[in-house]
Formats: C-alpha cells, structure tokens, sequence
C-alpha cells in the first residue's frame, strides 16, 4: 500500500517535470500551428478572407513558382546534407586520433564558423563571390579564369555558393556531434582492426559509420530540417536570384505574405508543404536508420 | 527539500528581475519627457539620408512647437514593410507609428490592402506645390496618401574626364535615344578600353525606367497585367539585351559590387534615380570628373521622354495614430513648406526635394564642386517636373520579379516573347486566388 | 613506412586547408572592420587605421550600447529559463519513463517541424493581444521550450545511472533535491553544451525580434546589423565593424567553453 503511494507520488513528480514544457510547446507551437492550418483553408488579400476549403492546396500544383522552389531546395538537400556530413565525419575522425599533433587548435579553428551569426556569414560569402571579390581576385591571379566570373548571377553558381555558405557554416557543428560520438567509441576496437589489417579507409566504412549511426541519423534529420526551412543565407546571399533560380519554400511564404500583396491563406498552404515534407523525410529516414 | 527550494527561487528572481529590468528600462524611455504632450513616433530608414531628414524636419518644428517631440525609430524598408502588414493582418494597428515613409512603388498596394490604416490628406496638405508625377503615386482612387519626399527622377551621370578621353562631350549624352547611347558607349569602349554603364544583373531597374520613360506600366487601365502584348516592354527587354550582349553594359551581382563600379572607375556612367549621387560622391578622389545629363529614350515608341523614375518615397500618416492632425501640420509645414529644412539637408544629403518651391533656394542653383561645377539639383529638379505619370498598380512587386526572371531568362539566350509569356502567366496566377 | 609518412602529410595539408578555409572569413570580417568602406568594396586586404574612425561613426548613428544589452539580456534571459524548463522535462521524461511520456515526447518533436514562417502571424498576433510587444518575456516565449533541448536532456540523462536515483530516495531526498542536488551538478557539461547553443540561438535570432521589437529602445544587435545595409548607401566599413562585435560574445563563449560543449555533447550521443 505504501509503495504504490510512493510510485503514484513519483510518477505524479514526472509530470510535474515535464508539463511546463509541454505547455510551452502547445501554447507556443501548435496553437499558433492549428490556426495556420484554419489560415490556409481560406482565400483573399489582406484581411478579407473567405473559407474555401482545400482550394490553396489544389492551386500548390498549378504555382510553378512554387514547384520550382521545392526543386531548388530538394537540390539543396541532396547535394549539400551528404557531403556536409561526410566532411564532418572525415574531420571528426582525423581529430579523434589522439596521435594527431596540434589536436585542440585545429579541432577549435574547425568548429569556429558556428559562433557566426547566419546573417554575417552570408554577408561574408556574398562579398567573396561578388566581381571584384577575392574569389575572382584569386582565379584570375592563377590564370584559371581570363575575366570575372559572375557567380551570383548564374543559376547554378549561384546554388553552389548558397550551398557552400551553408556547409561552412554546419560542417563545424556536425563534427562536434560525431567527434563526441566517436569518444564514446572503445579505443580497443580499432586497435583490434589495426592488427588484423584493416586500412584507414575500412575501419572508416565498417568501425566508424556503424557504430555511429544514431549521432548520423540524429545529425541527419537535423539537417534536412534546417535546409527546408532555409531562409536567411538565399535571402541575404541572393534574394532568390537570378531569377527564382535560387528561391526557397520559405522565403517564397515570406514574399507571399510581406512582399506581395499578402495571401496569408495560400502562404499558410505553402508552409504546411514543408512540414509535409519534413515530416515525410525524417520518416524515412528513421525507418532506412532503423534497418541498416 | 529547503535548500533546493531555495535554488529554484533564487534561480526564478533571477531570471524574472532580468526580464523586468528589460520592461522598465523601456517604460522609463517613453516617459522621459514630462514636457512633451504630443511625441509623433516616426518609421523609416537610411540614417544619412531619410532619417537626417526627418530630425533636420523635427528640429524646424519644435521652434514653434516645443510640446512636440518626434521619435525617430530606423526601421529598414523591407522590416518596415513586413512590421506592417504583420500588424494590420492581426488587427493591432495601435502598435504602429504616427508616419512612416514608403516606398514609391509600394503605395498602391498597401492603401489597397489596408485603406482603413492610412490617413487621407485632401484638404489638410497643399500638394500642388510637388512634382505632379509623385503626388499621382500617393494617390488612390482620388484620395491623396503620400506626402512626396525623396525624388526619384533619373538622370545619366556620366564621367566628363573618360568620355572625353574617347574624344566625345557630355553634351552628346543629352536628349539621345537608348540606339544612340549603345553607339556612344561602343566608341568609349573602344577608345577607352572601359565599358559604359553597369546594372545588377538579377534587378529589372533598366526595363523598369524605360517603361515610366514612355508612360506605361506593367498593368493596363482595367489593373490587368500587360506584360505578354506590352510592346514597350519587349523593347526594353531588346535593349537591355543588346546593351550587355554589345559589352556597353556589364552585370555585376549585387547594389555593393554595382556602387564598386562607380567608385572604381570601371564604368564611365550610371542611369539612376537622382538620389544615386549621394554613392557617387563618397569616392571623393573622383571630385570634378562627374557630369549629369537627362535619360535616354526610345526611337521608336512614340510618347517616350528623356525622362523617368526609380526609386523615391513619401511620407504617410496612419490611422491609428493619437494625434493625426498634428502629424498632418508637422509634414505640411516642414516637407510641405519650409525651404529651410530642404536647403539644410541638400547638401548633407544629397537629399533632392521634390516639393517645388525649395527649387528656388539658392541652395539649388550653386554649381557643385564634384560635378565639375556644373549646377546639377537645379538640372535635377527640372527633370523631375517631365516625368511621366504611371501607375505602379497593387502587384507591381509580384510583376518586377517576374520581370527580373523574364530578363535573366532573355540574358541567357531565351526568346523575348516567350520569357514575357511565362511572366504574364505567373503574375496572373499571384493575381488569382 | 614512407606510405604512412605521406598520409600523415595529407592528413595536416588537408586539415590546414580545411582551417584555413573555416578561418578565413573571419579574417576578412576583423580586417573590414579597420578600413574604409571604399577600400573593402576594393577588396583590400590587409589591416587599415579606420578602427578608430569606423567604431565613432558606427557609435554615432546608431545606439550600439543599448542594443548589445539588449541582445545579452535577452540571450542570457533565454537561455537561463530555457535550461531550466527543458532539463526538468528532458530528466522528466527519462528517469520517469512511461508509455504516455513517450508519446508526449513523440509528440513534442513534431514540433521541431513546423516552419516559424507558418507561426509567424498567429504568434504576432497572440502577442500583441497579450502586450508583450518590446518585452524579453515577448522575445523569449517561443523559444523557452524547444523539443531540441528536452530531447538532448533526456538523451543525456539516459547514461545517470537509475541507481543513483533509488538510492538518493532511500536517503530520503525529495524528487525536485534529486534533479537539483545529483543531476545537475553531475551533468554541468551537458547544461555546459546545452547553454551554448542555446544562447548562441537566441543571441543570433532575427525573424523573430524583426516582428516583436518595434520600438528603437528594444532594438537588438541582428537588427541593427541589417539596419546598416538598408539605406542607398551602405558603410561597410562600420557593417563590418558591427559583425565583428556581434561575432564576439559568441565567439568567447566558444573558446571558453569548447571543451565543455564536447563533453556534454558526448554525453548526449552515447
């Protein structure tokens, strides 16, 4: 009897733990959530607004501006997630071995890009890749380029700029996950693999990737998230240019809401695709986590 | 059990008198002034140039009006643009200011949006007294909005020293055609080895000031988006087009790397809206190698000037505001009547009027050293007084960036018609609902 | 043996590249803010005299004291309360596990999800009704609670040995002296880590405070850094000046506390 009023205590004592928070989240996140969603069932300018059921989720399909920003991000996505995280995890493995000499200073230098705010690194790479920027200065010096190369006005430089910023930005951050995952590695392990034989390049594929896995797929889901949100890099870096050839999901419900006459239902429509799509990758990417 | 309840506290006082200090600190401000009765709160940006303005304005006033203080918060156009329509979509119009400034080209559409948010100005605000094509801007349906401020008339300031060195005058650059300004830049490009003018590649401003150039707009009298049939606007593609394709224009990325150009000596000119002088002349090596003439026009589209718009902004009073006749009285009797504040802040700024009479000050006609002494605001303010009236209509944004597309689509070797097809289609599906 | 001398040697040329790349920027940054605005829009290079100069004008035209308060009070604020909500929840959810709570946690991630652009209005608009407009309560309200961090704590506080817990019951400590008293002393460098992202976050926050702080006194700093690039001509001698002293707290915060930010990340990816 006296036990189970002690259990009914402590577990009365969890939810104290853990309600404030949680309230914070309803109140704060999906409150606000519903209300976009009862947002995107109507049509009209400013505050003008009618229901109209599903209609700006049939018209996602006709928008090719849309469409074509889902393009750009997914590109994003597919290219700048893996070889992010491949980096941050060659590097995390280089600054793992305790052998490595100068360990804390370039483990430092590496991981110095995150202390940036988003704003002041786009600023930064913009200015780099501007005509008369250093990268140009650079190129033409080497004689690999005989004039300015435009890079922000050519659809596809332009994405490996935005994609570049990015990953200087991250690749800092994610090796801090994987260093610290690494740690947590038996030395011994890899001490038994070097015996039997195993290159650098095995005990990378068959050692390091496996026994990391939950850090991989936590990182992962992280950065798919953060990379369909994308927002202040394209706006600062290119503002969508040329064209719409860089444009973000997020940045087209910003121009749909403050720039453009404002469709605050159709851009709620726009926003509820992300999460979608959020939601439908991380999904996978549990469940392809799970089986490996 | 005590002692860490005592952590919690401590932790939480910690935590609330940090906020707290945040929330008086705050109230302490707005209550500073015990004196002032009436503080007009104003929203704009630039602090060298609108917000100059606006204290210069404030400072005029309060000599006959000490009880009033305006409150100067810099907030960037498109913050601004954003603070508002958050705040007029959740019906919290009292966190708003007494004015703001707004863009030109973004009048139409806010009044539109939100009618009910802005003051109306007939009869309280003598604006016969501005350029007639800023005072159409501001008005909507037969009420005036805007109080016009910045001018945006274009001029082509060009580099006396380089045209010169290809053995042409600054006179030859007057009252040409856009046919005529290629021929001359390929002669500079040639003698000089420096190519004539530069524009940021993923900004339609060329297209855009032909337009207003031959009084047409990319909206047809119904409010329908002409863009497809608009044959001025095929032409200032064509000729934005051959510009670049002919080396007289070069593309630079970005507005930094754009003012780089003028600053470096890479072009030999730049076709702006007049307010682009200010840029010019923080390179002050340059001093005396500079000349303004008028804008180039089309040859063959009848009704075209050498005469045009790009950028500019008015003043506008909000609803919501405690004191709109106050509001009212200020703007009338500094932007809208005191030569005073104009002659003060010309030179500083570079800030040209485009209320009329302030043309008359002697301030405007003293030839300015860095152009070669020639008298460039009061060649300025006479081109203001030609420019074609358009009307920039409600998705004049949705319809620039699909112009900026149609252009960057047209620059890598797409066809005229069939990149302006696309941009009618996408603006008129942003138009649907 | 000479093979394996080779691979060292690509090893550091590779991670001196790697650095040199990640450093870089930063030097840029310092050297444009000792230049003028002409010069670095030249491109130059090298260290100037206009320190002095750039930091007058900067100091001038805006009120950079008040807005680097502004920014610290409302970071450390944040961060403060948001250690001490989402550490209860994550240890909550792990030492007190059970199949509602996992569902709960579930459920909080999804969170994680949903675009701010999509709460923007709403939030505006729940905010305004509830005057917190100008306020650090208003700035840090949405981010108090994030699922991130109560997922990191419970992460973490799966290795605090169970134990540890019936032990300290059996000595008669209170559940809240349990959390307070054992758990976080021994987890400092998870709060340590948790701390810096946290702040980190708040510090650099700006779509946010853009919508909320609408009077000149509550400005912050990521505000007054896009302010400066707003006008028809932008210094950037004094924009690079400004990105430099944002980029500073930050940037001492990392160095001091790098070690603890490894550990405490380490002890939540176990």
């Amino acid at each position: 009897m006296a036990k189970t009023t002690l259990t009914k205590k402590i577990n009365l004592y969890g939810w104290l733990f853990v309600i404030p928070a949680a309230l914070f989240i309803f109140i704060l996140n999906f409150y606000p959530m519903v209300s976009a969603f009862l947002l995107s069932l109507q049509t009209g300018r400013g505050n003008n607004l009618k229901f109209a059921g599903l209609k700006n989720y049939a018209r996602l399909f006709q928008d090719e501006m849309f469409l074509t920003s889902v393009g750009n991000v997914i590109t994003y996505l597919v290219i700048q997630v893996p070889v992010m995280l491949l980096l941050a995890l060659v590097l995390a493995s280089i600054l793992n071995n305790p052998k490595l000499k100068g360990r804390g200073i370039f483990r430092t230098l590496i991981f110095l890009p995150c202390a940036t705010s988003l704003v002041s690194s786009a600023m930064i790479f913009k200015s780099f890749f501007s005509i008369d920027g250093i990268v140009n200065t650079t190129l033409m010096g080497l004689g690999v380029l005989q004039s300015p190369m435009s890079w922000l006005t050519h659809p596809i430089w332009a994405k490996f700029v935005i994609i570049l910023t990015i990953t200087w930005r991250w690749t800092g951050y994610n090796t801090v996950f994987y260093l610290a995952g690494l740690q947590n590695i038996d030395r011994s392990v890899y001490e038994a693999a070097r015996i039997d034989g195993a290159s650098a390049s095995r005990q990378f594929f068959s050692i390091t990737i496996p026994l990391l896995k939950p850090v991989i797929l936590l990182t992962t889901i992280m950065s798919t998230n953060g990379t369909l949100q994308l927002f202040d890099e394209v706006r600062n870096i290119t503002n969508g240019g040329p064209g719409i050839a860089t444009l973000s999901i997020s940045q087209y419900i910003y121009n749909l809401s403050f720039m453009y006459n404002p469709q605050f239902g159709y851009a709620a429509a726009v926003s509820y695709a992300i999460l979608v799509m959020v939601a439908v990758l991380s999904f996978i990417q549990i469940k392809v986590g799970d089986k490996r | 059990m005590k002692k860490t309840m005592c952590v919690v506290l401590a932790l939480l006082l910690v935590v609330s008198s940090l906020a707290f200090a945040g929330g008086k600190a705050e109230t302490a401000a707005a209550a500073a002034d015990p004196n002032a009765p009436v503080t007009l709160t104003v929203w704009c940006w630039d602090p060298t140039f609108n917000i100059f303005a606006m204290n210069e304005a404030a400072k005029i006033y309060a000599v006959d009006h000490p009880n009033v203080k305006i409150n100067v918060v810099e907030t960037p156009w498109n913050d601004l643009q954003q603070k508002l329509i958050t705040s007029l979509s959740a019906n919290a119009a009292s966190n708003l200011p007494d004015i703001i400034l707004m863009q030109d080209n973004a009048i139409q559409k806010n009044v539109m949006t939100y009618p009910e948010a802005y003051v109306a100005l007939n009869g309280k605000i003598d604006l016969t007294q501005f350029a007639q094509f800023k005072v159409d801007v501001g008005t909507i349906e037969g009420k005036h909005y805007g109080v016009p401020f910045d001018n945006g008339a274009t001029g082509t300031f060009l580099r006396r020293d380089i045209v010169e060195k290809a053995g042409l005058k600054v006179s030859d650059f007057n009252d040409i055609t856009w046919e005529r300004f290629i021929e001359l830049g390929k002669i500079v490009k040639q003698k000089t080895g420096i190519a004539m003018i530069s524009t940021v590649a993923n900004e339609p401003d060329f297209p855009m000031l032909m337009l207003q150039s031959a009084g047409t707009w990319m909206f047809d009298e119904a409010g329908k988006a002409y863009i497809k049939d608009n044959t001025v606007l095929k032409e200032a593609l064509r000729i934005t087009k051959e510009m670049v394709q002919s080396g007289v224009c070069i593309l630079v990325p970005d507005w930094n790397a754009y003012i780089a150009t003028l600053n470096n000596g890479t072009v030999a000119s730049t076709i702006n809206g007049c307010w682009i002088s200010g840029s010019i002349q923080a390179e002050k090596s340059q001093s005396g190698k500079w000349a303004v003439v008028n804008t180039p026009r089309f040859a063959n589209i009848a009704g075209s000037v050498n005469y045009s718009s790009q950028g500019g902004s008015g003043w506008m009073v909000m609803a919501n505001s405690k004191h709109p006749d106050v509001a009212i009285d200020f703007l009338a009797k500094t932007f809208g009547g005191s030569v005073a504040l104009y002659e003060t802040i010309l030179p500083a700024s570079g800030a040209i009027a485009t209320w009329l009479p302030a043309a008359k000050s002697p301030v405007y006609s003293t030839p300015i050293e860095f152009f070669g002494g020639q008298k460039i605001y009061e060649d300025l303010v006479n081109y203001a007084g030609k420019v074609p009236n358009v009307k920039y209509g409600v998705f004049n944004y949705e319809a620039r960036d699909a112009i900026a597309r149609a252009l960057s689509e047209v620059m890598q070797g797409g066809s005229i018609d069939a990149a302006l097809a696309t941009a009618q289609k996408n603006v008129e599906f942003l138009m649907s609902e | 043996m000479k093979q394996k001398h080779l691979a060292a040697i690509a090893t550091y040329v590779f991670l001196c590249v790697v650095c040199l790349f990640s450093v870089f920027p930063f030097y840029f940054m310092i050297v444009g803010s000792t230049n003028q605005s002409v010069d670095i829009v030249k491109g130059r290079l090298f260290f100037g005299t206009h320190l002095i100069e750039n930091f007058k004008t900067l100091a001038s035209t805006v009120k950079l004291g008040n807005a680097f308060w502004n920014s610290m009070r409302n970071a450390l604020v944040n961060t403060v309360a948001s250690l001490f909500v989402c550490s209860l929840a994550g240890y909550g959810f792990q030492i007190y596990r059970d199949k509602g709570k996992d569902t709960l946690m579930g459920l909080l991630l999804l969170s994680m999800m949903v675009p701010f652009a999509a709460l923007m209005v709403p939030l505006f608009r729940m905010f305004s009704q509830a005057r917190l407009l100008d306020t650090t309560v208003g700035f840090i309200l949405p981010t108090i609670s994030t699922a991130f961090l109560i997922f990191f704590f419970r992460q973490s506080a799966e290795s605090f040995p169970m134990e540890t817990v019936q032990a300290a019951r059996v000595d008669g400590l209170g559940e809240l002296g349990i959390f307070f008293r054992i758990f976080v002393p021994i987890m400092a460098p998870t709060f340590a880590a948790a701390a810096i992202v946290t702040f980190m976050a708040a510090w650099n926050n700006y779509l946010w405070p853009l919508i909320i702080m609408q009077s000149q006194e509550s400005q912050t700093m990521p505000l007054l850094i896009t302010g400066l690039t707003a006008g028809y001509t932008t210094d950037y001698g004094i924009l690079m000046l400004s990105v430099t002293i944002t980029t500073l707290p930050t940037l001492i915060l990392f160095f001091t506390q790098q070690k603890r930010f490894v550990e405490g990340v380490l002890g939540s990816v176990k």
